[in-house]
């Protein structure tokens, strides 16, 4: 048995015939070819798998294809525009936040739905709205700092890092 | 490089960045081959236990199963191990440990493949396992391998102990315990593989040392070296967990070999946790004597590293620990007894730091335990007994250059400074400390001769091609070949490619393993672009009739700075009938093996130092312990890529405080509890305070300008000085890792005397 649904995915209509039990990570990597999202744990641990669903950063793993019917799905794939890379990308790239890569996907899809609700984060917010999406490799500080290097706070003059704690050489 | 530029130094971004933040790169998981089939493998659930029976029947007849395979299809060996051959592909008498492989199933979709894999039904007859490594080092004990528990027992002798102890004003002696922990890259273990009309095969593996994962499959399958390439896709993440164990290639070989269809193996993540290496469990006692005035007169120590069902890498992971057991000091007398021990769990292998941040656990919280009773300050103390140039190391090796763990002690003296006013927390129950810890690796492995190769190949428009051996597993190696070559050749980062990880293109360079591709590859690349420099510059020389040393080549031309003259590559290639220029750069360490009497040599050509200043809160109403703040010094001898440095050692000081404060396989009677991380828990960007950095460039002459490595440097001593921090907060000394909050309140309910009240 398979469930016919449609899908907006990167803003392009997919119509797709899955499994009751598949997930959307399945969907997306097997029918789709979208093999920017991750699987890490296939359990909802780990973020790998992170996407946004209507604009909400979720793990892909957890919610089931069916479910989807009529959504808006936002890939890696989708995130840099015609115009070239997204500033989040950019400063990934920029301030050596990605190592293995295998946690950036789903990191920049995290960061991505939170600077679109809080233009603005913290240090705290930005550790807070990442604490779902595991990274090995960086210890998360160059992670963070890219964040905060493409959110609108970059703007404000002596952002970022707490006072007193810049990285010294 | 060309007059104002410069590659190495400058950090630049990594070359597959781009990539990477597109979702471009293309990992194991990301492969698909027409036709492709499935693979899973039955594995054991009981750690010890005689196979009595294996029945494929029922799993033989599911539709869509294509295969089901036991030990006897194997058609060549079926062990494998890169010290010893002790682990068998698929066992079929009898299995070692929860997660020993039995059968490997394929099918034509991953969920038939699983069906499939549970339709296996095998009957055991089970066996009480040998879970504590000091039990099993009784010669009454079960033996978990033919050859007897005790798998390998390296020493370490120096001056005479007794003597030392006897000149020691104060002695400290304590045991500690440090847990079993997984490598936890994002990740997990995968390989396809496929065989070509002429019965080649070729496998795409995540893997740190493809050259051995092709040795493996080609002993496996029975056929010649030649016979098999093994290309490394993007690999997310290493840290020793993805060499040692090229079980999963060999698990995708063996299916395309017996269907001809390309086959794929991706471990789960539970799967990941339970069955693939591990870093060892170590069993720790340690003495250490000083003088008054605080001189280290003598170390002690013997340690058990639990190597669990098979050696794998055991005997050299403790090796280290016996060659660097005492710290990057001066000590007159040492004596190291370590022993590698078989149990009934997954094996350890390779993990970063190797046998180093167990025992430095130990040493570390033993000087600081020595400093108090000396009433010295623990920097103070230990700057007394540092190793400096000239030094000798516990293995006799006379230090000549490069040894920074000076300035990196004097670096965190400043640290701690600026972290002592944020000591107070205003609530009585919230204790804070600051704690240090200090740690060395050898650059390398132990292992003499060791060897890495590299070609690189000079065009005739002066961009040029790296091939190398050494694999990039997300630490950014790749990069820094193409650093050291534009530097070499005087050409833009983007005019290099560099080509790795694929065994029929290039040179075996030994495994990205034991923080040595900086200095030994990165050596041999340089070399390489030195050498087809030279000839480049030798052709000139004849052209203009002058000597090459009064050449420069930059930008694809040659230039006499002198005269004005220049001849673009292209023209001198043109009329001296070279299409390109290709050269071969060699890079061998001057190490000499350690006695293995004595324990004494010098096993690697040079070390990393590091001091760590960590600062924690202690919760003392539940146990629990937070980092607050953290200063990492590291002596790299030379940052090429400054930027990816500090991101090495930012994701050591998280790797390090998980292992301090939250990691840790669980288990019952020999099976884990924990094989998720849910429940393993790996420290998240909201557990962890920014971190500073502060890199120390003591450069090592015979390193690639200077560099050494930081790897495993960067890793050794942060779970010391997290460990020693909760001692300065709560006066209770964590002698059993992790400092889980259970751990760290049943310790404060004994706690003698309160510390005073900050
Ligand atoms: S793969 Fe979805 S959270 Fe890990
Ligand atoms: S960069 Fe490797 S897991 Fe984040």
């Amino acid at each position: 048995m398979s469930i016919s649904l449609c899908v907006i995915v990167n803003g392009n209509e997919h119509h797709l015939d899955v499994a009751p039990h598949h997930t959307l990570l399945d969907a997306l990597r097997e029918e789709l070819g979208l093999t920017g999202t991750k699987r890490g744990c296939e359990v909802g641990d780990c973020g790998a798998c992170t996407v946004l669903l209507n604009g909400k950063a979720v793990n892909s793993c957890l919610v089931l294809a069916a479910e989807t019917e009529g959504a808006e799905v936002v890939t890696i794939e989708g995130v840099a525009g015609r115009e070239g890379l997204h500033p989040l990308q950019e400063a990934f790239i920029r301030e050596g936040a990605v190592q293995c890569g295998f946690c950036t996907p789903g990191m920049i899809l995290s960061a991505l739905a939170l600077l679109r609700e809080n233009p603005r984060p913290s240090d705290a917010e930005v550790r807070q709205a990442l604490s779902g999406n595991l990274c090995r490799c960086t210890g998360y500080a160059k992670i963070v700092q890219a964040v905060l290097d493409a959110s609108d706070a970059s703007l404000v003059p002596g952002f970022g890092r707490p006072e007193g704690l810049r990285p010294s050489r | 490089m060309a007059d104002n530029q410069k590659a190495v130094g400058v950090s630049v971004p990594r070359i597959e960045a781009r990539e990477k933040v597109l979702g471009r790169s293309v990992y194991v998981d990301d492969l698909r081959r027409e036709g492709m089939i499935w693979g899973k493998v039955v594995r054991s659930p009981h750690p010890r236990a005689r196979i009595v029976h294996v029945d494929v029947t029922e799993a033989r007849g599911l539709p869509g199963v294509v295969a089901v395979l036991t030990a006897a299809d194997v058609p060549g060996d079926r062990y494998v191990g890169p010290l010893v051959k002790d682990q068998p592909i698929l066992c079929s008498s009898s299995v070692r440990f929860e997660g020993d492989a039995v059968a490997l199933v394929a099918a034509t979709a991953e969920e038939v493949a699983e069906t499939a894999r549970d339709a296996v039904r095998v009957e055991y007859e089970i066996l009480e396992p040998v879970l504590d490594p000091i039990a099993a080092m009784s010669p009454e004990a079960p033996q978990v391998q033919a050859g007897g528990n005790v798998a390998s027992y390296s020493k370490l002798r120096r001056g005479d102990v007794e003597v030392g102890f006897r000149a020691a004003d104060v002695i400290v002696e304590d045991s500690f315990s440090t847990q079993m922990i997984d490598h936890a890259y994002l990740e997990p273990e995968g390989a396809v593989a496929e065989v070509d009309a002429e019965g080649k095969v070729t496998i795409w593996v995540c893997s740190q040392y493809p050259h051995y994962d092709r040795q493996e499959v080609a002993r496996v399958l029975g056929v010649s070296l030649a016979r098999v390439r093994v290309i490394q896709t993007t690999t997310g993440g290493g840290f020793g967990g993805k060499f040692g164990s090229p079980l999963v290639s060999c698990y995708a070989a063996l299916l395309a070999a017996r269907t001809g269809r390309p086959a794929k193996v991706l471990y789960t993540r539970e799967e990941s946790l339970r069955t693939t290496v591990k870093r060892h469990p170590y069993r720790i006692h340690y003495k250490v004597g000083a003088t008054r005035s605080g001189k280290l007169t003598a170390v002690e120590a013997r340690f058990v590293g639990d190597t669990g069902a098979y050696l794998v890498v055991g005997r050299a992971v403790v090796g280290k620990s016996t060659s660097h057991g005492a710290g990057p000091y001066e000590v007159p007398h040492v004596k190291m007894d370590g022993y590698a021990v078989y149990t009934n769990k997954a094996p350890a292998g390779a993990m970063r730091g190797y046998g180093v941040p167990q025992v430095a656990v130990a040493y570390e919280s033993l000087l600081d335990e020595l400093a108090r009773k000396l009433n010295l300050d623990p920097i103070e103390f230990r700057l007394k007994n540092v190793l400096r140039e000239g030094s000798q190391t516990a293995t006799g090796q006379t230090l000549l250059h490069s040894v920074g763990v000076a300035e990196t002690l004097e670096r965190a003296a400043d640290a701690r400074r600026e972290m002592t006013p944020h000591l107070k927390t205003g609530k009585p129950y919230l204790k804070r400390g600051i704690g240090v810890g200090v740690s060395w690796h050898g650059i390398g492995a132990a292992r003499s001769p060791s060897q890495a190769t590299a070609y690189v190949n000079l065009c005739g428009d002066g961009s040029a091609t790296v091939l190398c051996g050494s694999v990039d597993i997300g630490q950014g190696s790749n990069t820094l070949f193409s650093q050291i070559a534009a530097e070499e050749l005087g050409v833009p980062l983007d005019q290099i490619s560099v080509v790795t990880g694929d065994t029929l293109t290039t040179p075996d360079c030994e495994a990205t393993t034991a923080t040595r591709v900086t200095y030994l590859s990165g050596n041999a690349v340089r070399l390489a672009a030195e050498k087809a420099k030279g000839t480049a510059l030798e052709l000139a020389a004849k052209h203009f009739g002058c000597l090459p040393e009064h050449l420069i080549l930059a930008r694809g031309k040659v230039q006499v700075p002198d005269a004005a003259l220049e001849i673009s590559l292209t023209d001198l290639f043109k009329k001296h009938a070279v299409q390109q220029i290709s050269a071969l750069g060699v890079f061998s360490p001057d190490c000499t093996p350690l006695d293995p009497e004595t324990g004494q040599g010098s096993p690697h050509a040079t070390y990393g130092f590091g001091t760590h200043v960590a600062l924690v809160e202690v919760d003392q109403e539940t146990g629990a312990v937070r980092l607050v703040d953290y200063a990492a010094f590291n002596d790299v001898g030379k940052a090429i890529n400054p930027q990816a440095v500090e991101g090495q050692i930012e994701g050591a000081v998280a790797m390090g405080t998980g292992y301090a404060l939250s990691e840790g396989m669980i288990f019952d009677r020999g099976k884990i509890l924990n094989p998720s991380f849910a429940t393993y828990l790996l420290l998240t960007a909201a557990d962890l305070p920014p971190v500073r950095v502060g890199l120390v460039e003591a450069p090592e002459p015979t390193g690639p300008y200077g560099a050494k490595g930081v790897g495993e440097p960067s890793m050794n001593p942060v779970a010391a000085a997290v460990i020693n921090a909760i001692y300065d907060a709560v006066g209770v000394r964590i002698r059993e890792l992790p400092a889980v909050p259970e751990t760290v309140f049943a310790a404060l309910k004994t706690r003698q005397p309160l510390p005073a009240d900050r």
